[in-house]
């Protein structure tokens, strides 16, 4: 409460003197400048309610154990960090006035991004205009790129079209022999699912391997049988789904039931959730997945993510939550090595600080170019013998890829 | 051109998938034929039957099959009730379209409530037999498919047998064909709606059930079923339950056929196409079917 009419005071005097003093009056005798003791207070709008409220949720858990766990080891600067979040009810004219209003007259230090791509660019839009640094959990479209930020930055390792960066690597390289050469692709017609098929697409197609059936269906689909029956038929080597997950464990029941056994089978998303191996009967022997936060990685400070959160909320932290935790760790990096938090000229320190650097991650290290866009792929996991392990990137396996995989 | 392999195992997955609609057009040309009442609520009772289904096999864990017991004389209770204390209310001038709105409200009922109670997340039933198939020739036929076919037929053909074999029959065909007529040689046409009715919402528990083995199901799943049966019943000839079977499984089979060059977004296209075809063409349906010239 002190930070907020202290502020207030600052943003007063400027506009008249009478009401500076009335203010004054309350503000009592505190420092016009933000001291040691003064919190750093961080703004962030969310989908508390309405149609993202379940993952915006999930990102405020993210930020609050970021603060707690930053705050139990004495801040940053000395100073202890103040989460100040309004809930924009999954509604993009509703976030650009909660920003405005952070920004504007709350007079937040710093802002950080809401959940999804729909309130993403509003949001980064209003940040720019302020010349405040905006670091991201959530906005993996192309679009979030293009529309010329030069403040924002994307908190997690790759956009939807690098997630299968590693794997296409992996197989690139692999001998002519064992190579795959034909390939079936199945999307859902959605941004982000048929990105990350796509993006693997373009990569083997560059490489010489023949796409044999390219479908999109639309989200709601629940009949697979057709698709599957083309996938089936074209004896494709690989199976790539653009999945959510539903549409993901609906298509491998139906490839399944045609029996159709490929040399490699990946699927976006549906892999990785807790309830995939029950939904599919637990035939999931070789199922590849990218993902883009896992509890078991190998990363230092995610250890003690997974430690403090798992102490503080009761269960174990999924990706939004690490999105969010990933998002204040660059923040506080930027902020531990410029050595300042406060609006004006220290966001363009803040910036420049991170478009130049490195940060180690619960997700891995991050770098951007300048768009914003993170420069590394997602790890690739496996089922191999009733677990989903990490199998790339190299430096952070469990174990090896399974490739021929076995039948399913 | 699509290989011949990928022809036969459309063919084969268009007739399974054909006779699913057969069975719950059958229901829905029913009411038609009984009392000229258009049930958009139908495919909801089908969501709803494919709900208790889903329910009574992950919470009691029992074989969604053997929520049948329970459902089918549920639903036909419910359809007699459903006849007697609201449609029958309303007035014959009006009845079609009155009918359209007064379904359409509990359709809309029903997927509220399903929401309420089980949330708007896609459910599938996980059985230990969901990705099992045999091989026909080349082809591959899913375990969960046919039992859905099996159900289909037997049902179409239980229902074949009432209406032609028993006194109930008889007398539910003679409503159907002339009410006031009935009601002269002595038939009590009120009770005998009463139970079509019913019969009709039966049909409904065993297709929901069916459905649920094989795919995903979520509260507005219905809206997805009801554009493709009404097509189904006017293609067929409105009340003409042979008709409905017959055009169900055409267009099944062209549904099933089409998503090979078409994708399935555009396959679906072909419900409508036939209707309008019909329409222009031929008002009375294809097959049999007198009713319609009085729509």
């Amino acid at each position: 409460m002190t930070i907020r009419t202290t502020k207030r005071t600052r943003w007063a005097t400027a506009v008249g003197a009478t009401l500076a003093l009335a203010l004054g009056a309350c503000g009592g005798d505190e420092p016009e400048q933000a001291s040691t003791d003064d919190p750093i207070v961080v703004g962030i709008s969310l989908p508390l309610t309405g149609d993202f409220s379940e993952p915006g949720k999930g990102v405020q858990r993210g930020y609050e154990a970021w603060a707690k766990i930053t705050n139990d080891k004495g801040g940053l600067l000395g100073r202890q960090i103040e989460l100040k979040v309004l809930d924009d009810q999954s509604n993009a004219d509703r976030v650009v006035a909660d920003y405005e209003q952070l920004i504007g007259s709350d007079q937040v230090d710093i802002v950080v991004g809401p959940f999804s791509t729909r309130l993403v660019v509003p949001a980064a839009r209003v940040a720019e205009e302020y010349g405040m640094l905006f670091v991201e959990p959530a906005g993996a479209a192309a679009e979030v790129f293009q529309q010329g930020f030069k403040n924002l930055f994307y908190a997690a390792p790759a956009v939807a079209s690098d997630h299968y960066n590693h794997l296409a690597e992996y197989l690139l390289a692999l001998p002519a022999g064992q190579k795959p050469t034909t390939v079936a692709y199945a999307a859902m017609d959605d941004p982000f699912a048929q990105g990350t098929a796509y993006g693997l697409k373009a990569k083997l197609e560059a490489g010489g391997v023949r796409t044999v059936v390219d479908e999109v269906y639309p989200p709601n689909t629940t009949d697979f049988s057709s698709i599957a029956a083309k996938i089936a038929t074209s004896k494709a080597d690989m199976v790539v789904g653009g999945s959510q997950y539903q549409d993901g464990v609906n298509l491998i029941v139906a490839l399944q039931q045609l029996n159709y056994q490929p040399k490699l089978a990946a699927f976006s998303t549906a892999p990785t959730s807790p309830e995939f191996a029950a939904a599919i009967g637990n035939k999931t022997e070789g199922i590849l997945s990218p993902t883009g936060y896992t509890q078991d990685a190998p990363y230092e400070s995610n250890k003690e993510f997974v430690e403090k959160y798992t102490a503080q909320f009761g269960s174990p932290p999924e990706e939004d939550e690490a999105n969010a935790y990933t998002t204040g760790q660059v923040v506080a990096a930027a902020i531990t090595a410029v050595g300042c938090a406060e609006q004006g000229d220290c966001q363009k320190k803040l910036v420049d600080w991170v478009r130049a650097n490195k940060v180690e991650t619960v997700v891995g290290p991050l770098s951007w170019d300048e768009t914003g866009k993170p420069q590394g792929a997602h790890m690739i996991q496996q089922w191999v013998g009733g677990e989903i392990k990490i199998v790339l990137p190299a430096d952070a396996k469990e174990t090896d890829v399974v490739y021929p995989k076995p039948a399913w | 051109m699509p290989s011949g392999a990928l022809l036969f195992q459309s063919v084969i997955l268009g007739l399974l998938l054909g006779g699913l609609y057969a069975l719950l057009a059958a229901g829905l040309t029913l009411y038609f034929g009984i009392m000229r009442v258009v049930m958009i609520a139908h495919s909801a009772f089908l969501i709803l039957a494919a709900y208790l289904a889903w329910w009574s096999h992950t919470e009691l864990g029992v074989d969604p099959l053997l929520s049948m017991v329970v459902t089918v004389p549920l639903f036909f209770a419910a359809g007699v009730l459903l006849q007697r204390l609201l449609l029958a209310r309303l007035r014959p001038v009006t009845l079609t379209m009155m009918s359209v709105l007064l379904t359409f409200a509990i359709a809309v009922v029903i997927e509220g409530l399903l929401g309420y109670v089980f949330s708007g997340t896609q459910r599938r039933i996980q059985l230990g037999y969901g990705s099992a198939s045999l091989e026909l020739f080349g082809a591959r036929i899913a375990v969960v498919k046919l039992i859905a076919f099996g159900l289909a037929a037997v049902a179409l053909l239980s229902l074949y047998l009432v209406m032609k074999k028993t006194a109930f029959g008889w007398a539910l065909r003679a409503t159907i064909q002339h009410r006031d007529a009935a009601r002269l040689v002595g038939i009590d046409t009120d009770r005998v709606a009463g139970f079509g009715f019913g019969l009709g919402l039966a049909t409904a528990a065993i297709g929901g059930t069916a459905l649920s083995l094989d795919t995903t199901i979520y509260p507005s799943l219905h809206w997805h079923w009801i554009g493709p049966l009404m097509a189904i019943i006017v293609v067929g000839g409105l009340g003409s339950v042979p008709g409905a079977a017959a055009a169900a499984m055409v267009l099944g089979l062209a549904q099933s056929l089409l998503q090979i060059e078409l994708g399935t977004t555009w396959a679906q296209t072909v419900f409508y196409i036939a209707l309008f075809l019909t329409l222009a063409v031929r008002p009375q349906g294809f097959f049999g079917g007198r009713l319609a010239q009085r729509f």
